[in-house]
């Protein structure tokens, strides 16, 4: 069986399915965080699949710049959520309402 | 004519006491010095103005900005027998509105500067000649009023002053929309924010009927919210009973006749056929404010919402006279607007200094003043009898025209009710005097048991000369005008007869 | 300058120092106050002796197509009124000088005073409408003043209000009546030669049917479009609209109610009030513009009937009052009823006569029963005097002159303007003769009546037992007064009345047909039958009884017109004004205003509970919305 585009495509599907729900349910903040990279590696892995089949190599380099931005966004998101820690002793959203009114 | 007019001091004074305010200067002195340049200055004008043959003098106009899509917007300085008068009242009130203050109010820098801008604001709505310039002047009142009455305020002041400025700020939203729509229901070529050439325009080349009768109501609307035209008149008596004494004196004395003004000077001219279309409307309206307002009145409990509901009731003689749209009933409004912008100053201001020193201001509560405040009394009488219309204060003879020229323009039953207004408000003012200031005194302004007799009573009267000049100056005002009308009447008359369309 | 201004500038002059400065300084304030009142009542003379002539008017108020002047009418009416205002003014002043001795605050009194003076001289002196209204308002405010003299009373207070508000509402008609005046002849001018010039145009054949072609008489008339086919109704209206004036001011049926309140003030107030200013000022008014009166028959009827009705009803309450000054002021309404009457039934010259000797007698009875009340100390109950005719003399003598003018006993000066009024109101219906009549019977009986309770009998109260006769400054006004009141009806009549309604001709004062002559068939011995019938009557139910053998509360209780108004009008009023007020507050401003303010707020709330501030709400929104248009732009076609 030949793997086609549309095999890439569904598993890029299901990942970023599962990285919403992880986004839209869990209560955690580093679980959120890490259901969201899930989703960017989604994208990504559509970005290459697209690249490779189409023969096109823009997609790929894409992929770099995106993987390192996502590289310091990781950084700094995780450095937040540290920091939240550290002033709440909590990353579960459900205690983080100061903001709301 | 772009040299410089005598009008822009009257702008600049105050913008320079301000800066000199906010440098740091003593607030109370710099604002007063500010404000008696200007009523000196405006006196000055009074004389200077070539009476006789009416029209605008002292003007000046310099291009200002050019908007895409808009007529140039002109700095165009101006005043004619209409508007003189009124920029009297304004430097008269607004000095007195300055000296009547406390001065050890808190804030007392940006207070002033408040006071100051209010000033500076109907000032220059009344001096301006550019439509914009007109409505940006007023606007900018508008904005100090807010926070004079939201900070120094007295009780529900929150309230008030959120309702007064929202209410205030929906008319001028509906005013630039029917001035914009004003502007831009003409040809192209010919639009202008030019007041003076839109007249000679309008007068000649009136817009179709169709859109002065849209256009008409809006304006009517914009400039009755402003005034307080039955129905639109519910943030008045609540505003001016929570504001600042000098505040209320400034809004109720001048601010007000600024949508009068407008109605003289913008609307009615302008969209004449409009009028003529919509004024059995405006008929019905002031009705209201005669007969509902007026029975409102009666039935108020206190006195500073008790005056606020008068000012309100007050307007319906200034709107009969402008449906009469002829000379006598005209002369007869610029006149009383200046009467009513001085008693209702006075009344306003009085009011304050009442509810300070006794400490109250319900009927019920209050009694037998005349013996501890005697010149506070008087005053006050004379307030009340300028407001009713007694003859020798100015009121009447704005009043007296104002019945003339309703008659002639076959107005009898409403000048019929507006003299019954007489009537009315002799009730309640009367009632007024009688309950704060006769009858037995209250214990708790009787002198204290262990002080000497005379001394130390609860209640004080108008000692020093600060307290009671500005409060004398008004009625000296109002009496010089009702004994002699005749001296504003030769102002103010050539420049009404050079109306359009007059009947 | 005129040296007539005087006549006005002198009291004003006075008001003013004393409003500035002197009434702090009561001695000066008194010396500002009777020498601006000598000076009026000089110039007065001056000018009636016709050594002053009338100044040149200035413009007051001039826009086209209205002119107001301030000018001065000299002329026989306003003279002789203008010696009687002033004349009596004086006598009041110098009387207030003694009366008021004792007052902390006399200084302002003088000022009230003098106030009024101005007024009155300048209701007098009025060439137009406007002018006369001007003045006609500072005596309503003048008297405000002085009625509230003693404001510390609630019942003074009360008082002084309700005879401004009465006069304000009677004012509301007057002013009506001007402006109706003023557009209908072009002019607002009382001078005589333009009335009789109205009254010429007015009354031709063509004014009554159809207006239309009253063009003919443009040079009148400033708007023509302005009279219709019904301009006889119109005239009517502005009659009576005119004649509302005076009710206020003269005191009237239905607004009469304010004079006897009126009382509440300072006795020489009362004296000013009831006498030579400010009701006189209405039946002046009324001679004034009496030929345009004249171009209404109906209207002329009506002011014959309201003068009429309260000349009667007025007498009726006097007989049961106990008050000596309210006894006094009832009759004021009563006289004042004839002089109305006389005016309604065609004799305006008879009204004047009897304002002329009206105001000696009756300033004499107020300024006398000012000093009985002096000397009692501040009784006015007259079942509380008794006795007093021998320890105050020269006050009871001057006393019974009064009462006895007031009665109109011959020859006294009451007799001949009274009797000149019946004759006239004879000549106009034989209903308005008898009434009169019976009004001069119940005058006499109630002046009696009161002279017997308070002077004579044994005295009932301790201070009446030992009364102390006042200073010669007060004395010497009375005796004055008695004198005029008993001289005044010989001569002046024919001083000045006459012929000042002589320069017009007949037929402005009576219809045709109708003459002076006094008809055969009466005589003044009718009237003064009845009157001397009344005198007895009453002295025998009178002298010598400890209570009123008459109990008629109707009477007592004025017919019960002030608690009608007090609890009608006044409340009803009131409930109007607070149904309109809860409207206001409750449903413009609570339901319409505050309601869209309420309805702006709820929709935020309702808005609000979208904004749940989770982060994961949002984003299954957002998925769910996302989902939804993949699923449009896929399938939906």
């Amino acid at each position: 069986m030949d793997i086609t585009l549309n095999h890439y495509l569904a598993v890029a599907a299901v990942l970023f399915v599962i990285g919403l729900m992880g986004v839209i349910v869990r209560r955690n903040l580093i679980i959120i965080y890490m259901s969201l990279e899930m989703m960017l590696q989604a994208a990504n892995l559509t970005l290459v699949a697209f690249s490779r089949f189409n023969h096109h190599i823009d997609g790929q380099i894409f992929v770099f710049f995106v993987i390192t931005v996502a590289a310091a966004e990781v950084a700094v998101g995780l450095a937040l959520i540290v920091a939240l820690y550290r002033l709440r002793q909590t990353t579960q959203v459900q205690d983080l309402t100061t903001l709301k009114f | 004519m772009n040299s410089l007019s005598p009008l822009l001091l009257l702008l600049l004074a105050p913008l320079a006491a301000m800066v000199a305010i906010v440098m740091k200067a003593p607030a109370q002195r710099t604002a007063a010095i500010a404000a008696a340049l200007n009523l000196v200055l405006s006196i000055g004008l009074l004389f200077l103005y070539h009476a006789a043959q009416g029209g605008y003098d002292f003007v000046m106009d310099c291009p200002w900005a050019i908007l895409p899509g808009l007529p140039p917007i002109h700095f165009h300085l101006g005043v004619d027998g209409i508007s003189l008068p009124l920029v009297f009242l304004t430097a008269i009130v607004s000095f007195a509105a300055v000296v009547v203050s406390p001065g050890n109010i808190r804030r007392a820098p940006e207070y002033f500067c408040y006071l100051l801008l209010m000033s500076l604001g109907a000032m220059g709505a009344f001096i301006s000649l550019d439509l914009f310039f007109f409505y940006i002047f007023h606007e900018f009142a508008l904005i100090p009023t807010f926070l004079l009455i939201g900070i120094w305020g007295g009780q529900n002041r929150q309230f008030a002053s959120f309702q007064i400025t929202l209410y205030l700020m929906t008319g001028s939203l509906i005013l630039l929309a029917g001035l914009l729509a004003l502007v831009m229901a003409m040809p192209p070529d010919a639009r202008s924010f030019d007041i003076t050439t839109l007249q000679t325009y309008l007068s000649t080349h009136p817009l179709s009927l169709a859109s002065q009768s849209v256009i008409f109501p809006l304006l009517l609307i914009g400039f009755g919210i402003l005034v307080g035209l039955f129905p639109f008149h519910s943030w008045a008596p609540p505003g001016y009973a929570s504001a600042p004494p000098a505040a209320a004196m400034m809004h109720a004395g001048v601010l007000k006749k600024f949508a009068i003004y407008g109605l003289i000077r913008v609307a009615i001219p302008m969209l004449h056929d409009g009028f003529e279309q919509w004024k059995y409307v405006l008929l019905i309206l002031l009705l209201g404010n005669f007969i509902y307002a007026g029975f409102v009145t009666l039935a108020q409990k206190e006195l500073p919402t008790m005056l606020g509901f008068s000012s309100i009731m007050h307007m319906g003689y200034l709107f009969l006279g402008l449906v009469t749209w002829n000379v006598i009933g005209l002369t007869g409004v610029v006149i009383l607007m200046v009467a009513h912008g001085l008693s209702a100053a006075l009344l306003f201001g009085l009011s304050g200094e009442i509810t300070h020193r006794s400490g109250e201001n319900r009927f019920t509560e209050l009694g037998g003043l005349a013996k501890p405040a005697p010149l506070l009394a008087v005053l006050f009488s004379f307030a009340s009898m300028a407001s009713m219309g007694v003859p020798g204060l100015a009121n009447f003879a704005g009043e007296v025209m104002v019945f003339f020229g309703s008659f002639s323009a076959k107005l009898i039953p409403f000048a019929a009710v507006a003299i019954y207004g007489t009537v009315i408000t002799a009730i309640f003012q009367l009632r007024a005097i009688k309950t704060i200031f006769y009858g037995p005194i209250p214990a708790r302004y009787q002198p204290q048991s262990g002080a000497a007799a005379g001394e130390a009573t609860g209640m004080t009267d108008l000692n020093t000369l600060v307290e009671y000049v500005p409060f004398v100056l008004l009625t000296v005002a109002s009496l010089i005008i009702g004994f002699m009308p005749f001296l504003l009447l030769h102002i103010v008359e050539p420049s009404v007869s050079l109306l359009p369309f007059l009947k | 300058m005129d040296l007539a201004w005087f006549l006005l500038l002198a009291p004003l002059a006075a008001s003013i120092a004393i409003l500035l400065n002197l009434h702090r300084k009561p001695n000066y304030a008194i010396g500002a106050s009777v020498g601006s009142a000598s000076v009026c009542f000089l110039t007065a003379l001056a000018v009636a002796t016709g050594a002053v002539k009338a100044p040149t008017p200035f413009e007051w108020i001039s826009v086209p197509g209205l002119t107001v002047d301030i000018g001065m009418i000299l002329d026989p009416l306003s003279k002789g009124m203008l010696l009687v205002v002033t004349g009596v003014g004086l006598l009041v002043h110098i009387f207030s000088i003694g009366y008021m001795a004792h007052d902390p605050s006399r200084g302002r009194f003088f000022g009230g005073l003098s106030i009024f003076m101005f007024s009155m001289t300048g209701i007098v002196l009025a060439d137009n409408l406007i002018m006369l209204f001007l003045f006609w308002e500072g005596v309503g405010l003048s008297s405000y003043l002085l009625i509230g003299f003693w404001y510390e009373k609630e019942s003074a207070a009360q008082a002084a209000n309700k005879a401004f508000v009465c006069n304000r509402i009677a004012d509301f008609g007057f002013m009506l009546g001007i402006i109706t005046f003023w557009w209908i002849m072009g002019t607002v001018s009382v001078d005589p030669q333009i009335l009789g010039q109205c009254y010429a145009k007015a009354s031709m054949p063509q004014f009554s049917s159809t207006l239309q072609e009253w063009g003919a008489a443009q040079t009148l008339i400033l708007h023509p479009g302005g009279i219709s086919a019904h301009s006889a109704e119109l005239v009517t209206l502005m009659v009576v609209a005119l004649f509302c004036g005076c009710i206020g001011k003269s005191a009237m049926f239905p607004l009469h109610v304010w004079l006897p309140d009126a009382m509440e003030g300072p006795t020489p107030v009362s004296a000013l009030i009831h006498a030579a200013t400010m009701v006189a000022a209405g039946v002046y008014m009324l001679c004034r513009i009496y030929p345009i009166l004249a171009l209404s028959q109906a209207g002329m009827f009506l002011i014959a009937c309201t003068g009429c009705f309260t000349a009667i009803f007025a007498a009726l309450i006097a007989v049961q009052q106990n008050d000596i000054k309210r006894i006094l002021a009832y009759s004021t309404l009563s006289q004042l009823g004839y002089m109305v009457m006389a005016v309604g039934c065609g004799g305006p010259d008879a009204a004047m006569f009897h304002l002329t000797t009206h105001a000696f007698f009756k300033a004499l009875l107020f300024l006398a029963a000012g000093s009985v009340i002096h000397a009692l100390h501040e009784e006015q109950d007259i079942w509380k005097m008794g006795g007093l005719w021998n320890k105050i003399p020269l006050t009871f003598w001057t006393f019974a002159i009064g009462m006895i003018a007031l009665s109109g006993v011959p020859p006294f000066a009451g007799f001949f303007s009274k009797d000149y009024i019946l004759t006239v109101a004879y000549t106009y219906g034989h209903g308005f003769y008898w009434v009169g009549v019976v009004t001069a019977f119940l005058t006499a009986f109630y002046m009696t009546r009161l002279v017997a309770v308070a002077f004579f009998g044994p005295p009932r109260t301790d201070a009446a037992k030992h009364p102390h006769e006042s200073p010669p400054v007060m004395t010497v006004p009375l005796v004055i007064l008695a004198v005029l009141s008993v001289i005044g009806g010989w001569g002046v009549y024919e001083f000045g009345i006459q012929s000042y309604y002589h320069n017009w001709s007949l037929d402005v004062l009576r219809d045709d047909g109708i003459s002076y002559q006094a008809p055969a068939e009466i005589s003044s011995a009718v009237p003064s039958g009845f009157v001397f019938f009344g005198i007895l009557l009453s002295a025998f139910l009178y002298v010598n009884t400890a209570s009123d053998p008459l109990n008629i509360p109707v009477l007592a209780r004025k017919f019960y017109i002030d608690e009608f108004y007090d609890n009608v009008l006044v409340v009803l009023q009131q409930i109007c004004a607070n149904i309109v007020a809860w409207f206001d507050s409750w449903i413009l401003e609570g339901l319409i205003l505050r309601g869209a303010a309420y309805l702006s707020a709820g929709l935020g709330e309702l808005l609000r509970l979208f904004q749940t501030g989770s982060l994961q709400t949002y984003a299954y929104i957002f998925t769910l919305g996302g989902g939804i248009l993949i699923y449009i732009t896929l399938f939906a076609h």
